[in-house]
């Protein structure tokens, strides 16, 4: 009795979950990786709160990852993997600070309470520029290469929304509400070209600083 | 690496390093301060012809085969508050006058910003960014130890002792892969710059003067006599002698990271009558500057710079023009590091005392490895050949043209 409630259990959790992909697609039909793509639960109690500490990493004098999706109230630690100083600061509204991060020092990880977007510079390196993105969901994640997202939702309504630096859309026009189980493909095809890719500044870096 | 070795190896870098944090350590913030350092060991194959250092004639650092301390400096930098910070580089000499000192001391404000245009300065005592040479700590080039002639005559006897403004606008900022830089320095204290070129001429080595430094040269008898120039068989580059203050302007322009173009123009606007009680005198030097780089991938490089000018002293008593170039291209493969560098330079007098040759001229080839072991240990080895004629060495009953070489093998330890 005890064996078949127990499978009943995880085919009715089964049930209840539904896999969901996305794919994103540009204006001119292109596929576009690393948006985040992240679903708000219509019913928010009782939603998980991550406690894994994020990273946001400095690598060959570049942000890594470029993007960084986390949930609202996720600490983030950012350690240096150069073996140089790094000056990190962001002016945006979602997070403002300044953090001085020397090669063998750790810094204390910072708290992102308020959701959107945070962009991300260097004040010695100006060509280094990353973004960490806050979401109110422990749903999200970024598409791949092919510009494709799959995750596994509990059924429910949610609103799905997008982000990615180079996106000119309005936001809100790429929002969709859904309800699970009763979709599980959405393409999203964006109206307006991209902004400039600007990452080639990712591609050739340099293991001398100059005059820094 | 044999264990035994790496151990002897680490042992040594530490002592090494407790030795120039002690050198350096005076100033009670230096916990917090970032300290780097290089040292650089070597074994010379020396030319024949004896170096400048001996007051001889060579355009080649060393006289003799020898073992030598190549470089050894430390860099100390820090923040005193967001965007402000000190950088001062303190050397160590084998060769040259004054063994021990500053190379470069610098303090720098760069204000936090989002703009997509912004600002920057810096005052103290260190160098135009004109090289793409020198992008090493303490200003050393990564790629050869025999530095290009351009660069061996900046690092000789250009430094200015200043204030640089320079306003840029980081390429990301604007979503452009352009980004630019524009700089603007008024300085003092680099009044003799043009007195090695016109009377050695252009040499190729890695020595940087130190801040009270004196540069020997041969003691050519048009220079010193005293019925002749008068003027004593060295210089001392960093003096003021004339209350004139100097100007550069320069501009930065790189096409994502991958190239780089740099372009200045300094004029030291010396008076070169003024002449100070050692009988220095002050040089009128003014001169261009295109330095230029293009990455193929992050191991390939090509870059090259070009310097074209004049210098003037006394009434016209040295006039000269000068020309040097050189282009390199630089491979990297895993740990392993290639460059080969072509040098091309020239020195042509137009003045009123023709028992005073200042024509000289050259070209020359440097090839080196450069292996990493690990992070902290590099060996490498170079060599070097040049052809060069200098006018004036016949005032001292020598060859004028000459042919010279010279073979280094380098341990180098940084931290």
């Amino acid at each position: 009795m005890n064996r078949f409630l127990i499978v009943f259990l995880l085919v009715s959790h089964v049930v209840q979950s539904k896999e969901i992909s996305v794919s994103l697609l540009t204006k001119s039909d292109q596929e576009l990786a690393n948006v985040v793509v992240y679903f708000t639960p219509k019913q928010k109690q009782g939603l998980a709160q991550t406690h894994e500490m994020a990273i946001m990493d400095q690598v060959d004098t570049q942000f890594s990852p470029h993007i960084l999706a986390i949930q609202k109230d996720t600490q983030v630690r950012f350690p240096n993997s150069d073996s140089i100083k790094h000056h990190v600061y962001s002016f945006s509204p979602a997070k403002t600070f300044e953090l001085q991060l020397y090669k063998e020092l750790q810094a204390d990880p910072l708290l992102f309470s308020n959701l959107g977007s945070v962009e991300l510079g260097c004040n010695i390196h100006d060509w280094m520029l990353g973004y960490i993105f806050v979401v109110d969901t422990p749903y999200f994640g970024k598409t791949d290469i092919k510009g494709n997202l799959t995750l596994d939702l509990p059924d429910g309504e949610y609103q799905l929304d997008v982000w990615h630096p180079r996106i000119k859309d309005k936001l809100s026009s790429l929002s969709r509400q859904l309800t699970l189980p009763r979709e599980s493909e959405i393409k999203i095809n964006l109206k307006s070209a991209l902004l400039p890719d600007v990452n080639q500044y990712e591609n050739v870096s340099d293991e001398f600083s100059d005059y820094e | 690496m044999n264990k035994d070795l790496k151990w002897k190896m680490e042992s040594y870098g530490k002592v090494l390093q407790v030795f120039f944090l002690n050198l350096c350590m005076l100033s009670v913030n230096c916990i917090a301060a970032e300290v780097k350092g290089v040292v650089q060991l070597n074994y010379v194959k020396a030319d024949e012809q004896p170096s400048w250092f001996d007051k001889d004639t060579g355009i080649l650092a060393y006289s003799k085969d020898s073992a030598n301390v190549q470089q050894a400096l430390v860099e100390l930098s820090d923040n005193f508050a967001s965007g402000l910070s000190y950088v001062v580089v303190a050397n160590y000499y084998q060769l040259g006058e004054q063994n021990l000192g500053i190379s470069q001391a610098q303090i720098s404000y760069k204000p936090l910003s989002n703009s997509k245009f912004r600002w920057r300065a810096r005052a103290g005592f260190f160098y135009p960014k004109l090289s793409l040479e020198n992008v090493d700590t303490g200003w050393l080039s990564p790629f050869t130890y025999t530095q290009s002639a351009v660069n061996s005559w900046v690092g000789e006897e250009l430094r200015t002792a200043g204030l640089e403004l320079t306003l840029f606008s980081p390429g990301r900022a604007r979503n452009s892969p352009i980004s630019w830089e524009f700089h603007a320095s008024l300085f003092k204290a680099n009044d003799p710059l043009g007195t090695l070129i016109s009377w050695r001429g252009f040499a190729l080595h890695d020595r940087q003067s130190l801040n009270n430094d004196r540069v020997p040269f041969a003691p050519y008898p048009s220079v010193i006599q005293t019925d002749r120039i008068f003027h004593p068989d060295y210089v001392e580059p960093f003096h003021e002698l004339d209350g004139n203050i100097g100007f550069y302007l320069g501009t930065h322009i790189e096409y994502y990271k991958q190239s780089t173009l740099r372009y200045y123009y300094y004029d030291n606007q010396a008076d070169p009558l003024a002449v100070s009680q050692e009988r220095l005198y002050a040089w009128r030097t003014k001169f261009h500057s295109l330095a230029v780089q293009h990455k193929f991938n992050g191991n390939t490089r090509i870059l090259g710079q070009w310097l074209t000018g004049s210098s003037v002293m006394g009434d016209r008593f040295v006039f000269i023009d000068f020309d040097a170039w050189y282009v390199m291209l630089s491979h990297k493969h895993k740990d392993h590091r290639i460059s080969l560098r072509f040098d091309k330079f020239k020195v042509a007098e137009d003045d009123i005392f023709p028992w005073d040759p200042n024509n000289s001229d050259g070209q020359g080839y440097t090839l080196a490895w450069r292996y990493d072991l690990d992070k902290n240990w590099q060996i490498g080895v170079e060599q070097h050949i040049n052809k060069n004629a200098a006018d004036i060495r016949a005032t001292l009953g020598q060859k004028v043209e000459i042919n010279q070489q010279q073979s280094l093998a380098v341990l180098q330890y940084r931290w």
